[in-house]
């Protein structure tokens, strides 16, 4: 197991590897870069431009050397912590993203919650009660939350937060906490505005979960070893969890792995129309002004949450089902 | 209490709830058991017979509703009046009482029976820790004991190892384990040994017999095969369609059936006294006569081409050997690669027009032999040799457009009639696809051949237009060989053709192979692990074990005087349904000779010596080491 773990890990370099080759090809495929955009942004603003500034910034940054050497230089600058240089927050990138970083793990991490603590019992309940009123009533409900767009739910939620609890509209925190250093208080009104991006992103994911859980355990439910369980006098709820239960979770731990960066950006939106201090419009913006190691650094990001989301997924499955790690692969 | 009895099941009627209106499929059935009894159900698929062993543990399938009759079941540990579990609540206390505790199942399918999540002793203990409240040191110690009583050869790494871990011979042991755990009065086996290879079959079905004698218990035992019923069961209750037909002793049944189903179903079986020329009559067969009328109508045109019969045989394969090689996962090739010789140095012939029947169990590499000759897997080495009408060819390197005239002359008959057609095609397109990929007839194929085709194997016309779901499983199987006969093949490839149908259609389809064989004068080659069938339709028998062809030889020799010690071990463990030729439970237990081990000097393989086929008599050889006494094997 433990070779199976540091194998696992190792395996990771040269994806992480790959995934940095990739990332800073695409940000490097649209024509121009930063400072074109910027120059063409002050000339539109009317301004001029000491073209030997920008020569000189250009100079600066490197933009002069060759793509390899650039890349090297991001590359092993990302190990050392130094993910490089904001252009437009004029900040170094680990700065700007730092405290955001914090808030989308933190919005993940519910959403994840939120989802599953809907999804299963309302998936369990749909599998064990198939084709009742109770399982085509839930099943509208999830199809409604699926097919609702997320902004819409946002605004719909804003608006309702502002009226019946007067929470102030937007953010994360409540004003007064911004910039502050972390308090009891902060982490309150943290929770406080938590719940409508919560609900917000988890609602589309809640649904598609549900039809998932239920579609597993169906499948699940005809197997002979259910069976077997009855005939063995197993009280239906306990051999209900004991068996086809656990097995059709190994589905949702394979998973992980693929929630977690479409969680990460499936919120940008939504963090935009709440206006969230999370990752997601940061991405945005940056993708759009050619502010490319925050662009970078940021996809990167993602990059490395989704191989550890699937490391995590591996090892989970390994641990909960024998054949993966009893078994060795066959080929021929 | 002596006169009532364990179990009273009167005027059972179950129904299903389906889309259409219901469908009854148990009418009022009635049968009793008595204590440490041994009765058999008796029935086809379909028949009813497992829906009757759901209903009296009150497991049914939801849509499944008990109508009318009912269960009483006398425990003879309570001093309580026998309560009628038909009459009981679905949710009733006693009815998770009772399962597990007083009346336990064992499964058709040992694999899929147990999860694969969970340790054997943990589903094993489950009804002791759920019905006795043990500890779980008390629950393990007599886990450990179940184990060792039902033949783990070491219970406490057994109680430790998951179900993938084991042979199917010890998965089932373990199922057996799991019913007998409690020490119920009365265990429920739903074709307890259907899945099993033969010589497996003969030992489960010994020690469930022992441990019946041990505790006492009574066996209900449900199975379509009538050789398991005459070596296991007491009384004997036959059904069809959710009838009961007949229900007697064992000895009444067998030496004097009355009724025409049962006399129907027993010469629908295939046995090892049949006559030559001898034909299976099958059930419902109702225009037999016909059938091979048209056959031999149709011969002429699907007739393969004539070849003298001077140029040797059909088909000869000589020192045949297929390596796979598994790979325990690794990503940097730390883990060593594992060779598994599944073909070993086989090497035998077919002549043309003969059957060749191929005999062996499980893993025995039978199959893979099947698709090297077809060219579906490659040949590690040794040599493939067709003598068509082409001429001979050695198939192993074949390529391009040489491979695809070679396809056209050695076709195959599958398995699983359900899984070999592809359910989106109709029967018309299923025919035609042969002619479209070999470019036949424009590239569309001809009407008036498909016709034909239908009619060669028995079906109607306006079958062409439906999908495969709505045949039946024999109606299948007749599709699968009338598209295997499109391109008018010289080889025919038979995969354990009628393994998965049931005995009175198996009957029909083996007539049809064997007319079809006798009229095109096509050469088989007839893989099975049932001895029965492949006597029927073989002319000589090739038996295989290990990857290795350990014993090849006429039907009447290898029945009459089998050598090998493997061969006699496959013969032995056959259950026959004659009350006359019982297994010999006891001997089987002590000489079943799967493990090379213990074949004895003369037969064991050894490095230095080398293996030989030795030749008994005419047509007659068995592998054996090269310095062995010659002599001494033909005595």
């Amino acid at each position: 197991m433990i070779t199976y773990i540091f194998k696992r890990i190792l395996y990771m370099i040269p994806t992480l590897v790959l995934t940095s080759i990739l990332v800073f090809t695409l940000i490097e495929l649209p024509p121009g870069d930063y400072f074109e955009s910027y120059v063409n942004e002050l000339r539109a603003a009317g301004e001029t431009v000491d073209p030997k500034l920008i020569e000189y910034l250009r100079n600066e940054y490197g933009f002069d050397k060759p793509i390899w050497e650039r890349y090297f230089q991001w590359a092993t600058g990302m190990l050392v912590g130094d993910f490089g240089y904001s252009f437009e927050y004029e900040l170094p990138v680990s700065d700007v993203i730092g405290d955001r970083l914090f808030f989308t793990i933190i919005v993940t991490f519910f959403t994840i919650i939120f989802t599953w603590l809907i999804a299963f019992p309302i998936g369990i309940y749909s599998a064990t009660h198939q084709y009742s009123w109770g399982d085509y009533g839930l099943t509208f409900l999830g199809l409604l939350g699926l097919a609702i767009p997320n902004f819409l739910l946002a605004l719909i939620l804003m608006f309702l937060a502002n009226e019946f609890f007067g929470t102030s509209v937007g953010g994360l925190i409540d004003p007064e906490y911004i910039d502050q250093p972390l308090s009891w208080g902060k982490f309150v009104s943290v929770l406080e505005h938590l719940w409508i991006p919560v609900i917000v992103i988890g609602t589309s994911g809640t649904a598609a979960m549900i039809r998932r859980v239920r579609a597993n355990l169906l499948d699940e439910l005809r197997k002979p070893y259910v069976t077997t369980a009855r005939a063995k006098g197993m009280p239906e709820f306990r051999g209900l969890m004991k068996y086809p239960f656990r097995m059709s979770l190994n589905f949702f731990i394979a998973d992980i792995g693929g929630i977690l960066p479409t969680v990460i950006s499936g919120a940008e939106i939504v963090a935009i129309v709440l206006s969230l201090e999370t990752t997601g419009p940061i991405l945005i913006q940056a993708l759009q002004s050619h502010d490319m190691y925050l662009a970078g650094s940021f996809l990167m990001l993602l990059g490395f949450l989704t191989v550890i989301g699937v490391l995590i997924s591996d090892i989970a499955l390994a641990i909960l089902d024998p054949r993966i790690r009893l078994q060795g692969g066959v080929s021929r | 209490m002596g006169n009532i009895p364990l179990l009273k099941v009167e005027n059972l009627q179950v129904s299903f709830e389906l889309q259409k209106g219901s469908v009854q499929a148990v009418k009022g059935v009635s049968f009793s058991v008595e204590a440490g009894e041994v009765v058999a159900i008796v029935g086809e698929s379909g028949s009813g017979k497992s829906v009757i062993a759901q209903s009296i543990l009150r497991i049914l399938p939801r849509n499944a509703n008990i109508d009318a009759g009912s269960i009483h079941f006398n425990d003879p540990s309570s001093d309580s009046a026998a309560v009628d579990l038909a009459s009981l609540d679905a949710k009733d206390e006693y009815l998770y009482e009772l399962r597990g505790g007083r009346i336990s199942m064992v499964f058709q399918e040992p694999m899929t029976a147990l999860s694969p999540l969970h340790t054997i002793g943990n589903q094993v203990e489950e009804a002791l820790v759920l019905h006795h409240a043990k500890t779980s040191k008390e629950a393990r110690s007599d886990t450990e004991e179940i184990l060792r009583l039902v033949g783990f050869p070491n219970p406490s790494r057994g109680y430790e190892m998951y179900p993938f871990e084991l042979s199917g011979g010890l998965r089932q042991r373990a199922v057996i384990a799991m019913a007998l755990i409690c020490n119920p009065a009365m265990v429920i086996a739903d074709e307890p040994t259907t899945a099993l290879d033969v010589t497996v079959q003969a030992q489960i079905l010994g020690l469930m017999k022992e441990l019946q004698k041990k505790f006492n218990t009574a066996i209900l035992m449900i199975t379509h095969d009538l050789g398991v019923v005459a070596n296991m069961a007491d009384k004997v209750v036959v059904i069809y369609h959710g009838e009961i037909m007949e229900a007697g002793n064992v000895e009444d049944i067998f030496r004097k059936p009355q009724h025409p189903y049962l006399k129907a179903l027993m010469a629908a079986i295939p046995h090892f006294d049949m006559k030559d020329g001898e034909r299976l009559v099958s059930l419902r067969d109702a225009g037999k006569s016909k059938s091979s009328d048209t056959i031999h109508k149709l011969a002429g045109k699907f007739k393969t081409a004539d070849v003298s019969e001077s140029n040797g045989p059909h088909l000869k394969v000589e020192n045949l050997c297929k390596e796979f090689t598994t790979n325990k996962g690794s990503w940097f090739g730390a883990g060593e690669d594992n060779r598994i010789i599944a073909v070993d140095n086989v090497s035998f012939e077919i002549n043309r027009g003969e059957c060749l029947g191929l005999v062996g169990e499980s893993g025995s590499g039978k199959t893979t032999v099947a698709k090297l000759i077809m060219k579906a897997l490659e040949t590690t080495s040794g040599s493939i040799t067709l003598n068509s009408s082409e001429g001979m060819r050695d198939v192993v390197d074949l390529r391009g457009e040489e491979l695809m005239r070679f396809r056209r002359k050695v076709q195959m008959i599958f398995q699983d009639p359900y899984s070999s057609l592809n359910p989106r095609m109709t029967i018309q397109n299923i025919l035609a696809e042969p002619f479209i990929i070999h470019g036949l007839n424009d590239g569309r194929g001809n009407q008036d051949d498909i016709l034909d085709l239908l009619k060669l194997v028995g079906l109607e016309p306006h079958c062409l237009n439906r999908y495969p779901h709505s045949f039946s499983g024999g109606q299948r199987q007749r599709i699968g060989i009338a598209r295997a006969l499109a391109l008018h093949p010289e080889l025919m490839v038979c995969d354990e053709p009628v393994s998965a149908l049931d005995v009175s259609v198996q009957a029909q389809i083996l007539n049809l192979l064997n007319d079809l064989r006798k009229e095109l004068g096509l050469t088989n080659l007839f893989i099975s692990h049932n001895l029965a069938v492949v006597n029927y339709v073989a002319d000589r028998i090739a038996v295989m074990c290990q990857g290795k062809l350990v014993e090849i030889a006429t039907k009447e020799q290898l029945f009459a005087n089998p050598r090998h010690p493997y061969t006699k071990s496959l013969l032995a463990a056959v259950p026959y349904p004659d009350l006359d030729r019982l297994l010999d439970f006891e001997n089987i237990k002590y000489t079943s000779s799967m493990e090379a081990d213990d074949w004895g000097d003369a037969f064991k393989p050894s490095q230095e010596a080398g293996m030989e086929n030795i030749k008994i008599e005419d047509g007659h050889f068995v592998l054996a080491n090269c310095n062995c006494n010659v002599s001494e094997l033909r005595a």
